[in-house]
This record gives structure tokens, sequence and C-alpha cells, in this order.
């Protein structure tokens, strides 16, 4: 953390908003590009990034410095993240039954050879992306999305690096495996 | 400016149990998995502190302890923990006051989500999730603050 | 170990649990040499790699697209009114801004603001007992959800139980007595 960093920080835990606002700006884009890439819906990841600030503001007396602030800031938008994709309960545009593995709605189904448009191949993707554990999709986002190392990526989400290639590992082989008409060498 | 100081500091004395929130570092949490049923009778030796509360719930005849483990969270990191029968047990530390801890709970199979709960949990205080079935026997998950 | 479309050579079997690690760039000079030496003589292992490639562009893509064109119109307004809304003056914010007496002090007025102070305490102690002498009343269980139980919380305060009890389908038979 530089000097003009932690000052900030210290201003902000005496409750200077002054000095959250300039974390805020510093900061703003990447905490949406993670909510973004949770929910994938513009409005919601706006609503998130709004709830991040409130909060960091509200907790930011608790970072003693322990991690790097900005691996505190990213852990802290995740869970708001996943928690507003629970507290939504969105209902999949596929069924999801348990048993029988999931299946495309009708809709799809009666459009098989269709070439997707972009719309629906980001809802495709947002779909495949849910089917993870919170765990794997924090992993997948935090590496594909914002370029974090192993060692980031572990400090982020409070684990070992080992289990941070295992979650990696299996959460890319489950989209890869969901989306692979569209992640297949060549296309 | 040494009259200030010691004025600032007796100020201090004087008015710190107002402190309602201290944010301390880790809270220690024993999370007990026990299967109970009415196959055979007897009480696992590690859950004598939960007997009372227990038999004045339930009306099993055996509780076997399967798992025995004392996790520490930090705010907002979470331990996840593998329970019988196949699930993931998640604690994240969401809050802390003085005297008690909030803590989430979810519990998972296969990456879905089976249960989110948030409870307080204060030193000394236990809450049990129970209900799964395993065989003959019905899963309780018993969660304590330690001291 | 990734299959790209098609079957990985037993010979490289070794070499494919590392090409995920060097797609990440996280592998040491060796593990990068090894890889980038067999390479050239795997089509498998480098469709693996584009995969791995096209998986994160189908991720990333989006993102990078809606931060561009997002300029995140009356956000910080809308923190500021969340953070004024939340905020609440505590009894410790009302007493640290009547610390903030300095300027007094300087101007030698010591003994009127010892005099306040004293009188703050002596209005304020009442709180202080009632505060510290019980544990908060709010309930152990704050919330409860879920898609696949049906849910009963029992609280009780002699003895303290709390139990959350998950009904599995409407044929499970509940065992609490």
């Amino acid at each position: 953390m530089d000097v003009n960093e932690a000052q900030l920080i210290s201003r902000c835990q005496q409750g200077d908003q002054e000095a959250l606002k300039e974390i805020f700006n510093q900061y703003h884009q990447k905490v949406y590009r993670i909510a973004y890439g949770v929910v994938r819906q513009r409005e919601e990841a706006l609503d998130i990034v709004q709830e991040v600030f409130i909060k960091l503001f509200r907790s930011i007396r608790q970072f003693q410095g322990k991690s790097r602030f900005y691996t505190y800031l990213y852990r802290m938008t995740m869970n708001t993240a996943i928690d507003h994709t629970r507290k939504m309960k969105k209902v999949p545009s596929f069924s999801m039954d348990e048993e029988e593995g999931f299946q495309l709605s009708d809709d799809a189904e009666r459009r098989p050879d269709r070439i997707l448009d972009h719309k629906e191949l980001e809802a495709r993707v947002k779909w495949a992306m849910d089917q993870l554990s919170p765990d794997q999709k924090a992993v997948l986002i935090f590496r594909e999305v914002e370029g974090f190392s192993y060692q980031e990526i572990a400090e982020a989400t409070g684990s070992s690096i080992g289990t941070v290639m295992s979650r990696l590992h299996y959460g890319r082989k489950k989209v890869q495996e969901l989306l692979k008409d569209y992640v297949e060498g060549g296309r | 400016m040494r009259r200030k100081a010691s004025f600032f500091v007796i100020l201090i004395l004087l008015l710190s149990p107002f402190f309602g929130d201290v944010a301390f570092a880790q809270v220690q949490v024993r999370v007990r998995v026990m299967e109970a049923s009415n196959v055979g009778s007897g009480f696992d030796s590690s859950l004598r502190d939960l007997h009372d509360q227990l038999g004045s719930l339930f009306s099993f005849s055996s509780y076997r302890l399967l798992k025995d483990e004392k996790v520490s969270l930090s705010l907002n990191q979470s331990v996840l923990l593998s329970i019988p029968p196949e699930r993931s047990l998640e604690l994240t530390l969401i809050n802390q006051r003085r005297v008690t801890a909030e803590i989430r709970v979810k519990i998972t199979r296969q990456g879905r989500d089976l249960l989110t709960t948030l409870v307080r949990l204060a030193p000394g205080r236990s809450v049990s999730i129970g209900g799964p079935k395993r065989g003959e026997g019905t899963i309780i998950i018993a969660l304590s603050r330690l001291q | 170990m990734w299959k790209g479309g098609g079957s990985v050579k037993s010979e490289c079997s070794s070499i494919s649990k590392l090409l995920e690690k060097y797609f990440d760039q996280e592998v040491t000079p060796k593990e990068r040499s090894l890889v980038e030496g067999h390479l050239p003589d795997c089509p498998a292992c480098r469709m693996a790699l584009d995969s791995m490639q096209n998986l994160r562009i189908l991720i990333k893509s989006p993102v990078e697209e809606a931060v561009e064109k997002e300029n995140f119109p009356w956000v910080w307004e809308k923190i500021e009114k969340g953070i004024q809304r939340k905020e609440r003056l505590g009894l410790w914010d009302f007493l640290k801004s009547w610390l903030d007496v300095t300027p007094l002090l300087k101007r030698k007025i010591l003994i009127p603001a010892v005099a306040a102070a004293v009188i703050l305490i002596l209005i304020t102690a009442p709180l202080l007992f009632k505060k510290t002498t019980s544990y908060p009343t709010l309930s152990v269980v704050e919330y409860v959800e879920s898609e696949t139980y049906n849910v009963m919380v029992y609280e009780l305060e002699t003895p303290q139980v709390t139990v959350i009890w998950l009904f599995e389908g409407p044929e499970e038979e509940s065992s609490t007595s």
C-alpha cells in the first residue's frame, strides 16, 4: 500500500467522506467489473457498487492492513455480489432439474441450428457461470476478468493457492463443458 | 500539554464502556456434526454439554459424533467444511459486536445452495441445524461459540 | 486434463497438467520451456489452449464492453445518501464531537470545559449501566433461506436452545418431541 492510499484509508477510518470519495474515484470501475462479472446486468452491478462503498465506509475501521487494501475491497465486492444474486433469487431461463441434468428452455430447443445473437450468447454465458459454486465463480472472475495472479486470488478469497488452482480447474472445466460449442478450438 | 493529555486519557477511560463495536481479531466456533437416531442407545461424551438442550427437544435414543472441528473465523473470510451426507458447510463472519458474532451459515451440495442462515452466537450459546437424513439417522450440526 | 475436442496423446499427459498454469503465466521458466517445446508437435494441447483463450474471451468481453460504455451516473451521490441514511449520531459520536474542544482549551477556559465533561458523565452514567448488564435480546436467528427445505426455527430461553430444523419432503416425519 503506498503512503497516499494509507493516508486515504486512515482518513476514511476517521469518517472522512471526502477520503471515501477519492477511494471511490480510484476503485469504482474495478468494483463494477467484478460486480458485472458476477451478475452480468448493468443496474444490478451499479446497485452492488453503491452497496460496496457504503459497506466499506461502515467497516473500514476493521481493516487492519494485514492484507492489501484492494484484495480486502475486492473480497467485499465479490461477497456482496454473490449475496446479491442469492437475494435476487433469479429464475434461470433454463430448467435446472438436479436429477435429470440441465436442459435448455423450449425456445432454444426449437432453434438448435440458429445462430445465437449477442444477447442470447451473453445469457448463456451468465447461465453457465451461475452453475458454478460461489467459490468457483469468484476464482474464475478474479482470474479471467481481473487477471489476478494465483497469489492475489488466494488473498482475495482467503484460501490457499492449491485451493485456488483446484477451483479454477474445475470451474473452467464445468463452464467449458456447458459452453463447449463456443470454446472448442477453431471458433 | 501534559494536562490536556491527562484530561483526555481520563475521559476516554471513563467513557470506554460506551464502545459498542470492538473489532476483535477472530471468533472461535466449534462445529460438531452428529448422527441422531433411534437405533441403539448412547450419547457421545463429546456432546455432553449439549445433552440438556438436545434432550429437551428431541426423543432420539442415540447421538453419535461424526465430526468435531474448531474453526477460527475472521471478518468476511469463509471457512469451508465437508459434512455428511456429501454436503459442504460454509461459515463466514459477517459482523462482530462486543458479545455476539453474526455468522452466515451456508449448506451446499454440489455447488447448489440448500440453506442459508444468519445466526448470532454469543459465547456459550449454540445453534443446531438438523433434519437431513442419513440412513436410519438424522444429521444435526451444532455450532457453538467458544470463549 | 483439458480435452479440447480431441484425444490427448498419452505422452503429453504431464505437459497437459501444466497447460493451465502456462495459460495463466504461473509457470517457472523450466516449466515454460517444457510446454513451449511440446506445443509445436501437439495439436491437442494447442487446441486446449485455444479453448481456454476462447473461454476467457467469452467471460471477459461482455464485462469490458459494459465498463467501457458505463458513465456511473449519480452513483457517488447515491452512496453519500446511503451513508447519511445509515449514520446515527451515537453516543460516542456525540462525545467525540464534544471532545474537539482544543480551541476552547487554547483559549484557557479549561475549567468550564471540565465542568461540562463531569455533567455529561453524570447524565450518561445510567446508560452505561443499562448497556452493560445484559446480553442483547435480539433473536439468535436473523433469517433463514432455503429453496430446498421447509424450515422451522425453535428458539427457547430455558434451556437456551436454538434449532433450525429442515424438512426434506412432505413424506418425511418430524422426529421432534
